[in-house]
């Protein structure tokens, strides 16, 4: 029972940073700035969401096979956040700056 | 050149194909989820053919950087990694969920010390996987790095310290010349 809590925790938290991911990914002004929710929050929501699973699951052989599962999505998010990233640069797509303002209202 | 270096390199080449063998052993050993000796034996036939075809496609079994201290030292590096994303998740999310979006982001270049292709592909994966920084550009040792906002470039030298110590560099001329 405590174990289904536990796990129901975990899950709830990974969903709530899929939420989070998802926001940030419609919020943000360009490519390079969405790759950053997309590769953050999405990663700890799996991994949140697989550690519920294991907690879940209890010890057995299955708990090493999601550690794999959680090691290998990191490496192949970060790797495609790293390969369109590097696309988007080579093609020279411009990043989205802060407008500078100054305090009346005057651009810098 | 002389014997004795070509020894050294073919004992080095053998531990580095034990050392493939052992980690498939490993991972196969994690999929059947038993230890019976008729899995262990094709474990064994399975982990020896992916050896020799690893080794025939890439002419080498593995990275030289990848050696025993380094394994017994990715777990801890793992973990502390693992804090890194949880605190640069939390970072993250802070901004998106603030109404007026408080980032000012910028691209800047990186200069690592790190040797070696492997080294350098952990510590901008590790970046890209840590607080507001995605690595887009690797050539040589200049990392291209975008950052969120301005004070997540700070974090990028504790980061290489981290990946510096998984792979036993101690400073900038510890690398052997090539050629």
């Amino acid at each position: 029972m405590a174990r289904d809590i536990v796990a129901g925790v975990f899950c709830c938290i990974g969903t709530l940073f899929f939420i989070l991911g998802t926001t940030g990914l419609l919020r943000m002004p360009d490519l390079f700035t969405r790759l950053h929710p997309s590769t953050k929050c999405d990663t700890l929501g799996a991994c949140s969401v697989i550690l519920g699973m294991a907690v879940h699951n209890g010890w057995s052989w299955d708990l090493l096979k999601l550690v794999f599962i959680a090691c290998f999505l990191l490496l192949s998010s970060a790797t495609c956040g790293h390969a369109i990233g590097r696309s988007a640069l080579r093609r020279n797509i411009p990043y989205w700056k802060k407008k500078e303002v100054t305090e009346d209202g005057h651009g810098a | 050149m002389n014997i004795g270096s070509r020894e050294l390199t073919s004992g080095r080449a053998l531990r580095s194909k034990l050392l493939l063998f052992v980690l498939l052993l490993a991972f196969w050993i994690v999929l059947t989820a038993s230890l019976a000796l008729h899995e262990l034996v094709m474990g064994a036939v399975c982990a020896a053919f992916v050896g020799t075809l690893t080794v025939a496609l890439l002419g080498r079994a593995l990275d030289p950087c990848i050696t025993p201290a380094v394994l017994l030292r990715l777990p801890v590096f793992m973990v502390r990694l693992v804090w890194e994303i949880i605190k640069a998740n939390i970072d993250v999310a802070k901004i998106i969920i603030d109404p007026r979006l408080p980032i000012d982001p910028r691209i800047v270049e990186y200069r690592t010390y790190l040797p070696g292709d492997l080294p350098r592909t952990v510590f901008s994966d590790s970046i890209t996987l840590t607080p507001g920084t995605v690595t887009v550009e690797l050539e040589g040792d200049v990392l291209n790095v975008h950052c969120l906002c301005p004070y997540h470039e700070e974090g990028l030298a504790g980061l290489e310290a981290l990946v510096a110590w998984l792979f036993g560099v101690k400073g900038m001329s510890q690398g052997e010349e090539d050629g």
